[in-house]
């Protein structure tokens, strides 16, 4: 079994605390690194850029590079909260020998050049609610709604994750892959549906799926074909 | 902010989408640190077929290194001295303080201890 990272120092109130979606992300990629799953898929020598969106506390991110799940891959990591992203440089500095990582203030992959991200990782704000705070001012850092904002997701908690599968076939490379976390009041069956039929070029699939107490957790796999 | 994500990062603004000023993006005072990393050739010779070699060049330059060659070289003529260079340049080199302009929409971005931030005031937000 693949050591979990340790996180250090982690402001609860500022930043989102790992909890079973961070898990099951962990869990998802161990499975797929004993499947061999990524090796397989990178048998060429081209190096990876992997963008891990809304990194909180950087378990996920750190994770794949410490156990050096994604061959040759240069990590990039956003977060709209300045403390998420330092605590993530922390927890991979503190974990890993992997050097390969930057952290950049951003909504989504705003600022990312197009049609250059090899695997995409968003464990999004899911959580259904009647609204979304509005984002504070960007040097308010100890304002509580940057954690809520972590956690909220609007109607049917799809608006933040509806805006970045409207964007998924801009962001990916050809043969791009995304892993995006889904809970069961997010009616993700009808979310991919609508998905494939505007996205032909798309293949999705569930790659895991887990019970946690009262929530049902599911990752998908959006893989970009062409 | 590493030297290689500014091949990577461009104008977050929508309307800049696809322009030619909106990648690469114009650094301007910024302040570098050099920080040591352990050297993996493979790696490097990985990197060059994602890069983009004229925005490495023309960000370099404003960086002050004018030593990159102009030309992307290919895997034949590359030796080890160059794969030193480009990884000093690439993984070594932090950027701590700085702006990056887009030359589209002359929106200003800020790198402060090291981060960049690309958030948008709400009248630009997507």
């Amino acid at each position: 079994m693949l050591s979990t990272p340790i996180v250090k120092d982690l402001d609860i109130d500022k930043v989102y605390e790992p909890a079973e979606d961070t898990f099951l992300f962990l869990d998802m990629f161990e499975q797929l690194h004993e499947e061999q799953y990524f090796t397989n898929l990178n048998s060429n020598s081209t190096a990876n850029f992997v963008l891990e969106i809304g990194s909180g506390s950087g378990l996920i991110t750190t994770f794949i590079a410490e156990h050096n799940i994604i061959p040759r891959s240069y990590n990039l990591v956003s977060d709209i909260n300045i403390v998420a992203l330092r605590t993530t440089l922390n927890t991979f500095n503190d974990n890993t020998e992997n050097t390969n990582c930057d952290a950049l203030r951003c909504n989504l992959a705003d600022s990312i050049r197009l049609n250059q991200i090899n695997y995409l990782l968003f464990n999004p704000p899911y959580v259904p609610s009647e609204e979304i705070p509005s984002i504070p001012d960007a040097d308010d850092i100890s304002n509580t709604a940057w954690v809520d904002l972590a956690l909220v997701g609007g109607n049917d908690g799809m608006l933040i994750t509806n805006n970045l599968l409207n964007s998924l076939n801009n962001i990916l490379a050809i043969n791009g892959e995304a892993y995006i976390l889904f809970c069961a009041r997010n009616k993700h069956p009808q979310v991919v549906e609508k998905f494939k039929s505007k996205w032909t070029n798309f293949q999705v699939n569930c790659v895991i799926q887990r019970k946690c107490g009262w929530e049902e957790l599911a990752i998908y796999r959006f893989k970009k074909m062409s | 902010m590493k030297f290689i994500t500014s091949n990577f990062v461009r104008c977050a603004v929508k309307s800049c989408d696809g322009t030619e000023g909106s990648f690469p993006l114009n650094f301007q005072d910024c302040k570098l640190q050099l920080e040591e990393q352990e050297f993996n050739e493979e790696f490097i010779i990985s990197m060059l077929e994602r890069l983009d070699w004229s925005a490495l060049v023309k960000v370099a330059s404003q960086l002050g290194n004018n030593a990159i060659p102009p030309q992307k070289p290919s895997l034949d003529d590359i030796n080890e001295v160059l794969l030193k260079d480009l990884h000093s340049l690439l993984l070594e080199t932090q950027i701590i303080e700085g702006k990056m302009i887009c030359d589209n929409c002359q929106h200003v971005y800020y790198i402060k201890d090291g981060i960049a931030s690309f958030l948008l005031p709400p009248h630009l937000a997507k």
